[in-house]
């Protein structure tokens, strides 16, 4: 039965090759030029580079990335009903609306913390 | 060979492979890359098992969602190369490695030393994992865990503002 | 109809090993984002078992069993994570040798 997955592992397959392919392709086949230390450094439109790329980012980064996986986990929950919905009818309307409800409960908490808010 | 078996090899030594790699790195963010890929060889692995909706969600929320959170913090804390760090306790890496293959060689015992006779997987098990059965048995057998569930995640959005937010942003 | 040609003493030993790695990595590192990283490993390998058991009998129990560990695991990933990120304002470090405020 694994046999209906061989388009799929084919295309991950081609995709993978594909990527590591241009990187070494690129490697063999591009010019090669001496490597100074100059050349090398990040270019700001000439300017000398100031602090290292690896910034530090903002906690606001991390309070959307946490809700994202919160409410992420709602929406897996929410594909199986979603494909049953006929089959399960008012009994699985229902429960959905109470996790959902739940759930919103924690959405509003959210907002009124202002933990969104992005300045 | 068939298709399983050729799949079944990549896929463990994939895993093990990414695995190792994930305790050995010492920059954070390349372990977090070969945990990537190690999600994605068990996500390959539940396929192996016809387990399709297990395969999709482990893609989608452990390598779409959660390493996107882990690498948010490792950035965000701006963490440099743990090369810096004296081993002072080298002792205790050999400890937890001589306490490691003691556990292995104990479960492979257990494991392979006696068959299980499950050879194949029988014929329901194609209908289980499936999207459509997973909704039957969810939304019906399973009702309550899953109402318990979205109480966990209001406890878990409630705890983690609470304890992310800084003090003087809180009002 | 010959569904499957790897038995399930396979899937249960690659399951124990991914575990073994993830507890030694626990173990042995000091960084706090690569030892969650390492539970998260260990969650993943036990899930494996779960589901392995739940295709070779043919009981969904596993399934259902994997989708709540993984609800767990999400949250367990942005309250862990948080503590890290509160850990660090205090004490600058995730390093978990040098957090020991709570030893006397």
């Amino acid at each position: 039965m694994i046999d209906l997955y061989i388009p799929l592992i084919i295309m991950v397959a081609v995709g993978g090759l594909f990527g590591l392919s241009n990187v070494i392709l690129a490697e063999v086949l591009g010019p090669r030029r001496t490597k100074t230390k100059t050349k090398l450094s990040i270019y700001e439109c000439g300017m000398e580079p100031i602090t290292s790329a690896r910034e530090r980012f903002s906690v606001k980064f991390y309070m959307v990335a946490m809700l994202f996986i919160l409410f992420d986990i709602e929406i897996v929950f929410m594909y199986p009903w979603a494909v049953q919905f006929k089959v399960l009818g008012t009994t699985g309307l229902i429960a959905m609306g109470l996790f959902m409800l739940l759930l919103f409960a924690g959405f509003i908490y959210v907002i009124k913390k202002g933990a969104l808010k992005w300045d | 060979m068939s298709t399983t078996v050729i799949l079944f090899t990549i896929l463990s030594i994939g895993a093990i492979a990414s695995g190792i790699s994930l305790v050995t790195r010492r920059n954070p963010v390349s372990a977090a890359m070969s945990l990537i890929v190690h999600f994605f060889m068990l996500a390959g692995l539940y396929l192996t098992l016809q387990a399709q909706f297990v395969a999709i969600i482990q893609i989608l929320v452990y390598a779409g969602a959660i390493m996107v959170l882990v690498i948010f913090v490792i950035m965000l804390l701006n963490l440099g190369k743990e090369e810096n760090l004296t081993e002072k306790f080298s002792m205790r890496t050999t400890l937890a490695l001589a306490l490691g293959g003691l556990f292995v060689v104990q479960f492979l015992t257990a494991f392979l030393g006696k068959k299980t006779g499950m050879n194949a997987l029988p014929e329901k098990s194609m209908s289980i994992g499936t999207t459509e059965g997973i909704g039957n048995v969810l939304f019906t057998q399973y009702l309550f865990p899953f109402e318990a569930i979205s109480l966990l995640l209001l406890a878990a959005i409630v705890g983690s503002i609470l304890l992310a937010k800084r003090k003087h942003e809180a009002s | 109809m010959n569904l499957q040609s790897i038995p399930l003493e396979y899937y249960l030993s690659l399951s124990a090993i991914m575990f073994t790695i993830g507890t030694v990595g626990v173990l042995t590192r000091r960084n706090a984002i690569i030892i969650f990283m390492c539970i998260e490993m260990m969650l993943n390998a036990v899930n494996l078992t779960l589901v392995s058991f739940s295709a070779f009998m043919g009981d969904s129990a596993g399934q259902m069993f994997v989708f709540f560990v993984m609800a767990v695991a999400a949250a367990e990933a942005a309250v862990g994570l948080a503590i890290v990120l509160a850990l660090f304002r205090v004490k600058q470090t995730v390093y978990v040798d040098e957090i020991n405020i709570m030893k006397w």
